[in-house]
């Protein structure tokens, strides 16, 4: 049988899961936690809470800012020390972040903290929408899109594919999860159908984790949800894309400029169907995360997976964890593929934080670029069928009309064109900017478009009502 | 054999002949009426066509210059008045004078002042690396060195100190037609008014760090404390974003804002002395001192005048 992956491009880096055996532990408590208003994609969260206020923990401390964001909540319970601007992950000072001195571990009332299963799935298709929107569900898979947005699609989806590919060298802690939360997982499943409205459900998971495929397999067997199978897919990255994903899965492909909802299919990561589970069952808001401390520089015993609450610092998972290996030359949050260095140690865990990666020297070291040989390499690992050497010289030359004629705006950054090209010329670094003038002039037409549209439907309307 | 050198010669004739008819009349019939003036204009341009008047070239330009009904918003910054003029006398049209102006790089980010955080290897390219992230230093708002102005110059005005890692204009060279401006990812380089004599004053910091993060970044930043903008008797200092900004149009010279800067983030260049702080502070404090009597004098006297009023008060 042919082993099933998505069509076009895509690279083979080893995958590198060392830390695949460190069951997951339970962080402790920092002194202070700072919780970031953007860690969702959409607009920033609005504090809803003032310095010196006495906070539980899974209290809501901020509200949406707009359709496309997020609840927050606090991970802790204590006091509100300030609300300020605080440098990220980049170095970059603008979100305001609440920070919260930690005393004792109180959590609110109607929060259930036991492990028991719950397994009955509400009916209501819009009380399990409430719940998640309201306990702040984003996905986890890495763009932190708001779930709830997601599971109420403009037209009914045929498919829900939960994302347990993990294509990224390195990271395991959706492989833990699904070796140790199984049950939850397929229960996160079976509330997000409902809330589809019951789609077939398919779990990708890709062949170098047996282990999990085994797990959930049986969990969906012993729960005994209908249309729901697991499928195991062949170990390719950018497997874990959406759209590569749901080309995977179902043979569809997402057309241009257009949404996985446009081909039926919506996308969710297995680690947000847990935290779905526990939304709407336990109803516990997302206010932890599984994080993989991992690198080819750090000991095996150094390894961990943690599960953490939201706003702990980076740098007291380091140091809990150890340390910094004196090897390690670059500190990288996410998959090495598509994550990003950290330039500032101080930022804080979000929603989305999934990784802690060290690398060494060698890993990380960029060679010289030399000149492009036109060999198509990069053309051909590309899984959205771009030609990144194309797009890298019209970015070059600032032709942002070639650029988008181009499709420039269907990358999704995943860095193959980097990883496969001969002469190390750095094509994502250099499309990467030039995307997201080409998305900015985009949206000035599309919002420049909607003006002229609403202007020229006002005047029609005054002069209906001048005839009348 | 000769008959057939005499054809050929013949028929080759004829047919030049008849082409440059048809060439001729196909000319005429869809000649493009163009005012002649667009290239007499073009001809006294200084032909960089480096797109500082925010046309695509210089012929660009010239047809914008002849359309307008006026000069008022067409100038060349490369060639300046004296290219102006001319065009202007071409035209028949009259030309405001404008000030020279020149691209001020306002960082004062050096190696010394600034320490590296972490270290960038990735593309030399100031877009691309501030796409990534806030920078190698702990300034996310200076230069990053990388050199995209330097790309952007036509001139070749502009260079890297390898010492320092941050842009140099040379003045001579430079036109003040703003590339390196709008090259600038961190809107670092602005065109200034060149000033008489070259002497001109300027905030060399862009940062909008409250005071202590911005003095822990860089040594020499800009911390926001407002003494410059409540030294200046000319109104020309304004604090935004804890950042001053000298209004070149209302500064006049003084140096007083520079003499009272604590981190030395306000320069002075082109200066025939050196700036004596000690002479400048004393001639401020004096002043200072002379403007408190003043009020103080001003006070006791509208207290003397009120005060026959209240025993007029108190006898009643």
């Amino acid at each position: 049988m042919a082993k099933i992956t998505f069509a076009i491009g895509g690279i083979h880096p080893s995958d590198s899961k060392i830390s695949k055996n460190c069951a997951i532990e339970v962080l402790p408590l920092p002194q202070t936690v700072y919780i970031s208003m953007a860690q969702h994609l959409g607009a920033p969260a609005k504090p809803v809470v003032a310095v010196g206020d006495k906070v539980k923990v899974g209290q809501v401390i901020a509200e949406p800012g707009g359709f496309i964001s997020a609840f927050v909540h606090s991970s802790v319970s204590g006091t509100v020390k300030s609300i300020a601007p605080r440098k990220d992950l980049a170095g970059n000072c603008v979100v305001p972040h609440i920070e919260i001195a930690v005393e004792g571990d109180e959590w609110m009332e109607g929060i259930d903290t036991t492990d028991t299963l719950v397994t009955a799935i509400p009916e209501d298709k819009a009380e399990i929408l409430a719940k998640i929107k309201a306990n702040g569900v984003v996905g986890l898979g890495g763009a932190t899109f708001p779930a709830h947005v997601k599971l109420a699609p403009a037209k009914p989806a045929d498919y829900l594919i939960l994302n347990g590919a993990e294509c990224e060298p390195y990271l395991t802690s959706d492989y833990r999860i699904m070796l140790e939360r199984t049950k939850e997982i397929v229960i996160g499943a079976a509330i997000m159908q409902k809330a589809l409205g019951g789609c077939k459900c398919v779990i990708g998971i890709e062949e170098n984790k047996p282990e999990a495929i085994k797990a959930m397999s049986a969990a969906v067997a012993e729960l005994g949800y209908k249309d729901m199978e697991v499928l195991s897919l062949m170990k390719k990255y950018p497997q874990g894309g959406e759209k590569q994903l749901i080309n995977a899965v179902t043979g569809r492909e997402v057309p241009s400029g257009k949404l996985p909802a446009d081909a039926g299919c919506v996308v969710q990561n297995v680690a947000t169907s847990l935290a779905v589970y526990e939304a709407v069952q336990k109803n516990k808001p997302l206010i932890t995360n599984t994080l993989t401390i991992t690198g080819d520089c750090l000991p095996v015993e150094k390894q961990h997976n943690y599960l953490f609450r939201i706003g702990v610092p980076l740098s007291f998972i380091a140091e809990y964890a150890g340390g910094v290996p004196e090897a390690a030359a670059k500190i990288i949050s996410g998959g090495p593929m598509m994550g990003k260095a950290i330039a500032n140690l101080d930022a804080t865990t979000v929603k989305g934080s999934s990784s802690l990666l060290y690398l060494g020297e060698e890993a990380t070291k960029r060679q010289t670029a030399s000149a492009c040989i036109r060999c198509g390499k990069c053309a051909e690992a590309c899984p959205m069928g771009l030609e990144p050497f194309l797009l890298k010289r019209l970015a070059t030359a600032g032709d942002t009309d070639g650029l988008e004629a181009n499709a420039v705006q269907d990358c999704i950054e995943c860095g193959c064109c980097l990883y496969s090209c001969p002469a190390n010329i750095p094509l994502l670094d250099i499309i990467r900017p030039a995307k997201a003038q080409v998305m900015g002039i985009m949206r000035a037409r599309a919002a420049a478009a909607k003006a002229a549209a609403e202007a020229a439907k006002a005047a029609a309307e005054a002069k209906n009502n001048e005839n009348k | 054999m000769s008959s057939t050198i005499i054809w050929t010669i013949a028929i080759i004739a004829l047919l030049g002949l008849v082409l440059a008819v048809v060439l001729y009349l196909v000319a005429e019939k869809f000649k493009v009426e163009e005012d002649p003036r667009i290239d007499e204009v073009e001809k006294v341009m200084p032909g960089a066509n480096c797109g500082g008047c925010g046309f695509a070239g210089c012929r660009a330009f010239a047809d914008a210059a002849v359309k307008a009904p006026n000069l008022d918003n067409n100038f060349c910054p490369v060639g300046g008045n004296d290219v102006m003029k001319k065009v202007a006398a071409i035209l028949g049209y009259e030309v405001k004078e404008k000030a020279p102006m020149v691209a001020v790089v306002r960082c004062n980010g050096t190696c010394e002042n600034r320490p590296k955080t972490n270290v960038y290897d990735g593309f030399a390219s100031c877009k691309v690396k501030a796409a990534l992230y806030a920078g190698d230093t702990g300034c996310s708002f200076g230069c990053l060195g990388c050199g995209d102005c330097v790309a952007a110059c036509q001139f070749g005005a502009i260079t890297m100190d390898p010492e320092t890692g941050l842009p140099v204009v040379d003045e001579e060279k430079c036109t003040g037609c703003g590339a390196c401006s709008k090259a600038c990812p961190k809107s670092v380089i602005e065109v200034r008014a060149k000033g008489p004599r070259g002497m001109r004053m300027f905030v060399s910091c862009v940062n909008h760090d409250k005071g202590p993060a911005a003095r822990k970044a860089c040594a020499a930043a800009c911390i926001g404390c407002g003494i410059c903008a409540k030294t200046c008797t000319h109104g020309a200092i304004t604090l935004e974003n804890n950042v001053a900004y000298i209004d070149y149009s209302k500064c006049k010279l003084c140096r007083e804002c520079e003499a009272m800067c604590p981190t030395g983030a306000i320069h002075g260049v082109n200066f025939p002395k050196p700036l004596d702080k000690d002479a400048i502070k004393a001639r401020i404090a004096e002043r200072q001192k002379k403007a408190k009597e003043a009020a103080e004098a001003a006070k006791a006297a509208e207290a003397a005048a009120a005060e026959p009023v209240k025993k007029e008060e108190n006898n009643g």
